[in-house]
Parts: C-alpha cells; sequence; structure tokens
C-alpha cells in the first residue's frame, strides 16, 4: 500500500499541477488540491447511486467516497492495469470541504507552470464545460486539460469532456 | 473560592432545572408527597450553597421560596394553580439571578425587589405563629444586645467528650463576649478527681444574633450543665470601655461576678447609650477570607475538539482491535487469543466511556417544552396534556442545543393550530383534553424525535390550494398527498386562517427545516384531518460506535444494527426460490422478506443454505435475505459523506478488521420499502 | 496529625469547599452523596468524623447518624452535622440521633476548621 505524498508548492509566479491519464486523455489538477495517490483496492459499492459514484475505500479508517472520472467525463472505461489509481482530492463541496478519490488509469508527473504557460480555455462548450477546465497546457501536439477540481465535483450532470477534446483539436486544425 | 463558585453555578443549574421539573409534576397532582418533599430539599439546597458562595441575593430568595415549602409539606398551605405559576417565575427568576452580571444591572435589581416581594407575602401570609414570632426576634435582634450567660459543667462533663471551653469559644463566635472563669465550686484539693471540671464561667456577650442561638449552643450539654441566660441590656455593652474595664476590675478585686453590681453599673451606662447609633461591625462575622490555592477539582470543562480527537482515536483503536481479533481467530495460539479478547473487552468499555462524555439525554430540553405547553394552553384557554416517551434517548450536546428552537416551534405549533378548543373538541366528539406527545427513540444510526398532535390536522386541500395561489404546481399536476404536505417547508407557508401571536402566520416550518437540515438531519410530516399529526426529525449520531449483527452477501459485508434485530433463520434456497409472495412462516408467525442482494443490485449466485434475518421496528417485522450471519460487531460508524446523500438505505459505513470497507444498513428504510412493495 | 474525615453532602459545591478545606489542612477525605452512599463509605473503615448535611435525597442525615450509632464501631466518632441558623427543631432532632455538634451554613474554612479541631484531637 505505497503512498506518494505530494508537497504543497505555495510560490506564487510558479505552481505545480499532477498529471494523470483518463483513457486516451491527459488531464491535470493543481498539486494542492491533491493529499494522497493510492494503489488501486476494493471498493465497496453503494446502492442508489449514479454509476460514477464508484463506491467507498477505507482511508485510513475513514470512508472515502471514490467516483470513476471516466464515467464521470463520458470517456470509454479501460480495464483495471498496475497504473489504475485513486488520486485522493480535497474538494470545496456546498461550502465546506470534504475529501475525495478520484479514480485514473495513470498518474503522469507534476508539471511547473507559470500562468503564462497555460492557455486560456475554448471559449464554447457546454455550461458545464465552461468552468471546469481551468486552462490549457501544451505539451508537444498534445493538450493537457487543467481541471478545475471543485468544480468537476460540485455537479451530479455527467460531464462531456470529448467535446471540449474535440474543439481543441479542430483549433489545432486551424491554426 | 472561584473554582467552587463556578461549581456552585453548574450545580445550582441543575438543581433550578429539577426544581422545574419536579414543580410541573406537581402540577399533575398537588397532593404528592414525594414531589412536594423533593422541591423543598431542592431549594433547601440551592440556598445552602447560594450563601457558601456569595450568591446572596438567591440566599434571600430561596429562603423565602423555602419557607413557603416548607410551610406546604406541613400541610400549612395548599398548592393551587397561583402559588404555583408563582413559583415557576420564580425559578426563571432564580436562572437569571445565577449571573452575576445582571446582579450589578439596576432595572434588574429592580425587578429582583418585585419579585421578592411577592414570594415575600406569600411566605409570610402563610407564616405560623412561632415563625412569626422568629421573623420579629430577627427584626428587634438586628441590633445589638448584651447577655450575661451562667454556665456551670456538670463535674464528669469530659468524661462526655466535651471540652466546656469549646462551648465558651462557640460563645464568643455570636459577637463580642468577656468570659471570667469562675472557680467558686472548686472542693478540697483532697476531693478533687483530677478528670472533673469544677470551674463555672461568667460569660458576657454582645450579639446580634437571635436569643434561641445562644441556647442552640447549648443543646449538646444542657442536660449535664446549668445555664443561666439573661439579657442585660438592649444594646451593645462590649464596646463600651467604662463597662469593659469595670467588669475586669471587678473581678481582679474578688474572682468574683457581682450581678447586682453590674446591672446598677449598666443603669448609668444605659443612659449614655440612648439614641446612639452603633454600627460596629462584627469581626467574626464579617470574615470574608478564603483559602485561595490550587485546588483539585472533580470536574473539569474540556474543549470539545479535543473530545473529538478522543473519540477519533477510540474509534482507531476499536477498528485495529478489529483486526487484532480477526488475526487472533486465524490464528491457533490460545495466548494471542485471549490477549485479543481481554482488548476487546477493554476496548468496548473505553467505547462507551468516552462516547457517553458528550451525550446528554433528551429529557434535558423537555421541561422547557413542559413549561411551554403548559404557559401557552393556559394563555389560549386550551387543555393540553404533554406526554413524553424514551426521553432517555441521548443525543450529542450541541446537537441537543440547537435543537432546542426548531423543536419549541413545532411544539407552539401543535398547540396554536392543532390542538382545538374545548367546545370544537367536545363537538367533534374527541376527548376535551387534547395531547401533545414527545417520543424519541434511536433506529440504527439515527435518533427520532417525534411530535405528535391529536388535533385538528392540516387539510391538504388547502394547502394544494395555497400551492396553485402561489403558482408551485398547475391545475393538472399530480401529486401525492405527501408531496403537497411537503409545501409546508416552503417559506411563507401556513394554512392557519387567524395570525396569532404565538405562531404568527407562515413563519417557521421552513426555519424549522433549515435549521434541522443544518445538524444533517431530516424532517418529515404526516396528517389526518382531525386525527393530528406527526411531524418526525430524524438526526444523525454525528459519530458514534453501534453494536451491529455483520452478515455477508458473496464477499461483502453489511452491518444490520443490533438493536432492531429480531430473530434469526436459515433455511434453504429453494424454500426462497420457490415462494412467490414473499412472505415466509419463520418462527411462529408470517413475515414479508427481501432480498438484500437485490437491493445492493449483486448477482443472483446464491448459495445452498441463506439465512433470513428478522428486523422490527413499531411492531413492524421483515425478513432480510442474506447468504450468512458472521456474528456480532462493534461497528464503528463512518458517515458516508455528502457525495451520498442521495441514497437512503444506508446509513453509514464501517471498516472491518481486514481493512476492507462494509455498509451499514438503515433498518427502517428497509422495512418501509418492503412495504411499499 | 491528619485525620480521616468523611463528609456527606448531596451539593457537590459544598462537598468540594469542604474536602478542599479539609485536606489543605492534612486530613483525607471522604465524600458520600447522601446518607446510603455514607455508610456503604464507611463499611467498617476507620473514620475520626463524620460531617454531614441533613436535607439530602435518599437518606437524610438524621437517619444517616441512627443508623452510624447503631453500629458498634461508630458509637463514639464524632458526627457534626452542617446547618442554616434558624432550624432548632432540626439540632435537637439530630442531637437525639446522636450527633456531636453542628456547624452553620454558610461557613468559612476557618471556621470549619475551628470547628473540627474541637471535636477531634
Amino acid at each position: 500500500m505505497e503512498e506518494i505524498k505530494m508537497s504543497v508548492n505555495k510560490t506564487n509566479e510558479i505552481k505545480s499541477y499532477l498529471s494523470f491519464r483518463l483513457s486516451e486523455e491527459i488531464f491535470a489538477a493543481n498539486v494542492y488540491k491533491v493529499l494522497n495517490i493510492l494503489e488501486m483496492r476494493t471498493i465497496t459499492k453503494i446502492p442508489q447511486a449514479p454509476d460514477y459514484m464508484k463506491g467507498v475505500i477505507n482511508l485510513r479508517g475513514n470512508v472515502l467516497p471514490v467516483v470513476d472520472l471516466r464515467i464521470k467525463f463520458g470517456l470509454p472505461i479501460t480495464e483495471i492495469t498496475v497504473d489504475t489509481c485513486i488520486i485522493v482530492l480535497n474538494i470545496n463541496l456546498d461550502g465546506g470541504s470534504i475529501m475525495v478519490g478520484a479514480l485514473v488509469d495513470a498518474v503522469k508527473e507534476v508539471l511547473e507552470l507559470n500562468d503564462e504557460d497555460i492557455e486560456p480555455a475554448p471559449s464554447i462548450g457546454t455550461k458545464y464545460n465552461a468552468n471546469f477546465i481551468q486552462g490549457m497546457y501544451r505539451v508537444n501536439e498534445n493538450f493537457v486539460m487543467i481541471l478545475n477540481i471543485d468544480h468537476v465535483f460540485n455537479t451530479d450532470e455527467l460531464i462531456n469532456v470529448n467535446e471540449t477534446a474535440d474543439k481543441l483539436n479542430t483549433e489545432e486544425i486551424k491554426e | 473560592m472561584e473554582q467552587f463558585k463556578k461549581k456552585y453555578v453548574e450545580e445550582a443549574v441543575d438543581l433550578i432545572a429539577d426544581l422545574e421539573k419536579s414543580l410541573l409534576e406537581l402540577e399533575r397532582d398537588f397532593e404528592n408527597k414525594n414531589v412536594i418533599e423533593k422541591i423543598f430539599r431542592v431549594m433547601h439546597s440551592l440556598k445552602g450553597g447560594s450563601a457558601m458562595f456569595g450568591f446572596d441575593l438567591i440566599d434571600n430568595f430561596t429562603h423565602h421560596l423555602e419557607s413557603i415549602y416548607d410551610n406546604v409539606r406541613t400541610d400549612k398551605i395548599k398548592i393551587d394553580d397561583e402559588l404555583l405559576n408563582i413559583t415557576l417565575d420564580a425559578v426563571d427568576h432564580l436562572k437569571s439571578l445565577l449571573n452575576e452580571e445582571n446582579t450589578i444591572n439596576p432595572n434588574f435589581i429592580h425587578t429582583h425587589e418585585q419579585k421578592l416581594e411577592i414570594v415575600k407575602q406569600i411566605s409570610n401570609k402563610v407564616l405560623t405563629k412561632n415563625t412569626v414570632q422568629n421573623v420579629q426576634q430577627k427584626i428587634i435582634n438586628s441590633n445589638y444586645r448584651t447577655y450575661h450567660i451562667y454556665f456551670k459543667p456538670d463535674v464528669n462533663i469530659f468524661k462526655n467528650g466535651t471540652n466546656p471551653l469549646f462551648i465558651i469559644d462557640d460563645i464568643s463566635l455570636l459577637g463580642f463576649s468577656k468570659a471570667f472563669p469562675n472557680y467558686s465550686g472548686l472542693p478540697e484539693f483532697s476531693e478533687i478527681d483530677v478528670e472533673g471540671c469544677y470551674i463555672a464561667w461568667d460569660v458576657f456577650l454582645s450579639t446580634s444574633e437571635p436569643f434561641d442561638l445562644i441556647k442552640d449552643i447549648f443543646i449538646f450539654v444542657d442536660s449535664e450543665c446549668e445555664i443561666k441566660i439573661e439579657e442585660l441590656a438592649s444594646f451593645n455593652l462590649m464596646n463600651d470601655d467604662n463597662f469593659c474595664s469595670f467588669l475586669t476590675q471587678m473581678y481582679n478585686d474578688g474572682y468574683k461576678i457581682d450581678i447586682g453590681l453590674i446591672k446598677s453599673n449598666i443603669k448609668i451606662i444605659e443612659n449614655d447609650f440612648i439614641n446612639k447609633e452603633i454600627s460596629v461591625l462584627d469581626n467574626n462575622r464579617n470574615e470574608n477570607v478564603f483559602i485561595n490555592r490550587e485546588a483539585t477539582i472533580s470536574s473539569i470543562r474540556v474543549a470539545s475538539e479535543k473530545l473529538d480527537d478522543l473519540i477519533d482515536w477510540v474509534s482507531e483503536l476499536v477498528t485495529i482491535q478489529a483486526r487484532l481479533s480477526l488475526y487472533a481467530e486465524h490464528n491457533a495460539d490460545s495466548e494471542i487469543g485471549s490477549i485479543a479478547e481481554e482488548v476487546e473487552k477493554i476496548s468496548r468499555r473505553l467505547r462507551d466511556n468516552v462516547f457517553s462524555i458528550r451525550l446528554i439525554p433528551i429529557e434535558n430540553m423537555v421541561t422547557r417544552f413542559q413549561r411551554l405547553v403548559r404557559e401557552l394552553s393556559h394563555e389560549l384557554k386550551k387543555e393540553i396534556v404533554f406526554e413524553t416517551e424514551g426521553t432517555e434517548t441521548e443525543l450529542d450536546k450541541n446537537i441537543i442545543e440547537s435543537l432546542n428552537d426548531p423543536i419549541m416551534h413545532i411544539i407552539r405549533n401543535c398547540i396554536d393550530h392543532g390542538i382545538e378548543d374545548s367546545e370544537t373538541r367536545i363537538s367533534k366528539g374527541k376527548k376535551v383534553v387534547g395531547k401533545i406527545k414527545l417520543k424519541a427513540f434511536y433506529s440504527g444510526t439515527s435518533v427520532y424525535i417525534q411530535i405528535s398532535d391529536d388535533g385538528k390536522g392540516i387539510d391538504i386541500s388547502k394547502v394544494k390550494k395555497m400551492a396553485l395561489e402561489k403558482q408551485l404546481i398547475t391545475d393538472d399536476s399530480i401529486l401525492s398527498e405527501k408531496e403537497i404536505l411537503d409545501f409546508v417547508f416552503l417559506p411563507g407557508f401556513s394554512t392557519a386562517q387567524e395570525v396569532t401571536k404565538v405562531s404568527g402566520r407562515g413563519v417557521g416550518m421552513d426555519v424549522v427545516k433549515r435549521k434541522i437540515t443544518d445538524l444533517r438531519g431530516e424532517v418529515d410530516i404526516t396528517s389526518e384531518i382531525n386525527k393530528g399529526t406527526v411531524v418526525t426529525v430524524k438526526l444523525p449520531l454525528t459519530l458514534s460506535i453501534i453494536d451491529g449483527l455483520l452478515v455477508k452477501i458473496e464477499h461483502s459485508h453489511f452491518v444490520i444494527p443490533l438493536a432492531s434485530v429480531d430473530k434469526c433463520f436459515e433455511f434453504k434456497h429453494e424454500v426462497f426460490a420457490k415462494n412467490k409472495t414473499n412472505i415466509i412462516y419463520a418462527g411462529s408467525e408470517h413475515i414479508s422478506y427481501t432480498y438484500l442482494r437485490d437491493m445492493f443490485d449483486m448477482q443472483d449466485i446464491t448459495p445452498e443454505i441463506e439465512s433470513l434475518v428478522v428486523i422490527e421496528f413499531n411492531d413492524t417485522k421483515v425478513g432480510m435475505v442474506v447468504d450468512s450471519i458472521v456474528g456480532q460487531y462493534q461497528a464503528v460508524l463512518k458517515p458516508l459523506g455528502a457525495m451520498y446523500k442521495k441514497q437512503d438505505i444506508v446509513s453509514g459505513a464501517t471498516i472491518l478488521g481486514d481493512g476492507t470497507v462494509a455498509l451499514v444498513v438503515d433498518p427502517i428504510k428497509i422495512i418501509n420499502k418492503v412495504i411499499d412493495n | 496529625m491528619g485525620k480521616t474525615i468523611l463528609i456527606v453532602d448531596d451539593s457537590e459545591s459544598i462537598r468540594e469547599v469542604v474536602s478542599f478545606t479539609l485536606e489543605g489542612a492534612g486530613h483525607s477525605v471522604l465524600k458520600g452523596v447522601d446518607g446510603q452512599d455514607a455508610l456503604k463509605l464507611l463499611d467498617g473503615k476507620d473514620i475520626d468524623l463524620i460531617i454531614t448535611d441533613l436535607h439530602m435525597p435518599i437518606m437524610d442525615g438524621i437517619s444517616l447518624i441512627r443508623e452510624v450509632r447503631q453500629k458498634e464501631q461508630y458509637k463514639f466518632v464524632p458526627i457534626l452535622f452542617l446547618t442554616t441558623e434558624s432550624q432548632t427543631e432540626k439540632k435537637m432532632e439530630a442531637k437525639e440521633a446522636g450527633a456531636t455538634g453542628w456547624i452553620v451554613k454558610p461557613f468559612v474554612p476557618e471556621k470549619l476548621l475551628a470547628a473540627i479541631n474541637k471535636v477531634v484531637r
């Protein structure tokens, strides 16, 4: 049960982001939101909950809800591999702060980015897409979507990231 | 002294609450001797402490209350509604007297004096002859008087373990005194018994204390002594230097006290004394020196975060203990087995102790509601009894505190809008006296508080009409009765025809709902026209450990709160499989059952032998089919958190010894679901 | 010399003040909340002095004094009771039950110690 503790970077100019993979897409979340990265473990399913709510796990004696971000984002589900892990995030929900586990296909790396490295998110999208993406970061030919984690977990709705991804790609082609 | 003072205040708050409760009990039966005794005793305790800790206003005030109830218990006066009202009002006043900030507020003091006058009048009205005398004597004696006390102890007084000098000491404590030994009784040397007492004393005492108090000093020796007490003057002779030197001189001259001579001397002094103001302070009585030193205290206040921490640690201990037990079970070592058993015992005890720290019974707030029903029903001229059940049910202190207002409001609604007036009730063929009942009980991880009345109920059609007016629904909306009733929880919803000063129009249920939601609780309302209304408040036991029954379906574990488990049975799978009705004959009755695996959307691979757990709530029994029963389990309840607030058959989770999570089912919800189907 | 003293009072604050004062004077103190509790605490122990309130729930002070005097071991143990000034009848009753003396409430620590010094030597 190896756990990697992430250090919190508080400098103003450079912010650290943890990038991770969902299906084929790369996302990132501000490191200060990340408390822990856990190996995959047995998830206890809770009845009467939406599909993306995978269930709960035991996090050091506490019950941690786990969300499958792939389902939440409408991405195809892949097999559980050795790389599959649960990122423990600290989320502001309804004025309070709670911990949530996010099931991801793999954790990639910690990116240290200046604010100017981050490009604004594409202007169109559904009402959810509009604010769940904080910005984009370009790595070679690909984009990393930097998530506004609080917004992602503050909605019960599914978020269609494909739409945003497609939009990005079309813009890319235009350029 | 401060810390004792604080303690007294805490104690006094409890005593006052006790008093209030007893008075309300007394209201139901004016003749209840036990309750009257208790009231008297509580007043007495309250008074005793107040004087000790400098609450003079309370001392004086309770003194009068105490004498009123002393007369009640000795049948000198009878309890009636008026007296009870005054006493209850006095009890409220006592509460504010405990706050010392109040006592420096001139307005408050003014109110205090008015209230004091009221109780004074009653206590004076019922004074017996004897006490009238006492009081008069007290008034007269507020000035100093001077006495001559002749005290000749019996020769054998030492043999009885009494030291006559202590009596002299006691006398001196009453005021200013001088004592002169009198050796006239001394026998010949040859006849002296070395253990005998042959000395008598002449004591001159100036005191403001009543005469009886001097007499009291000799209560324990009066059978073995010669005692004469005579008043010499109605003023303080002992602070007159002339008189004192005269006494000393006379004594030194012949070791004798000549009372005749003294009296004539007093006549002379007396003339000087007339109209002279005496304002010498009695040192003994005004001594207010208290030792101030670090004290050992038997109860302490602790910051609630520390308690929360403690609870967290205990929870972790219990979880770890489960792991140890599990390990011991799979290990043949009998030593580790017995250690695990011990640890389980200790952690169970520790858990109970720690949890009880924060819990207080609902009873603590019930008195207030009783008062409300009593006063409001008087005011509205309705006859209402208030009944309670399960008030020993405990809840977290914080929850109880925040619960007070909403429940107060619900009850206020019952009195004001629920219960009809007597004529209406008679015309409806109902009992004249309306009833409001507060019932509290545990279920699973929740505490339920149910407030029901047998009043007129809520008219669904009126609610619907209002919802239409407010355009919350349209004409063609199809709503269940429950959905319509739920509108009363919206702001500005009240079906009361008239605005009353009691509950007003529409203020209330929305606030009630909000406050209860803030506590992570739920509120539910059911009503039947002319039968009454039931408001049910469900509250979480924020964090708690319960005794549960651990059951298993496939690889998943579930915990059923043991409190709701009635019986368990085993059946072959085919018994269930062949059953088309979902009703099974188990034990000696027919029981509806459900497959728990269906509720949890689990696969349909069943073992050959399955277990039926029968749970019971409110006399309704329902069976749940599970694969197997693992055994009793001490479950540390963990909330599922805000993300799972929408599901309702699981009330929490717990961590098992092997680190996996088991869900704790809510038996009431399961029963309701089975019944609905 | 420290004595063993039993204080019986249903009011915790009074118990605390008394025991605080007595312990400060080097005595050891047992605390009982009512007569019955006190009898349980006695339980054959060597006690030098009993101080008891008169009004208490379950078993009052007078009954306690009577019960204590019934026991051979405590026939001569001094018993002081706490009282308010105006209760002459109560004092008589307590005396008949076998009390040694009383302490008037309210009292300051000095007064309490003085009273105790009178009965325990």
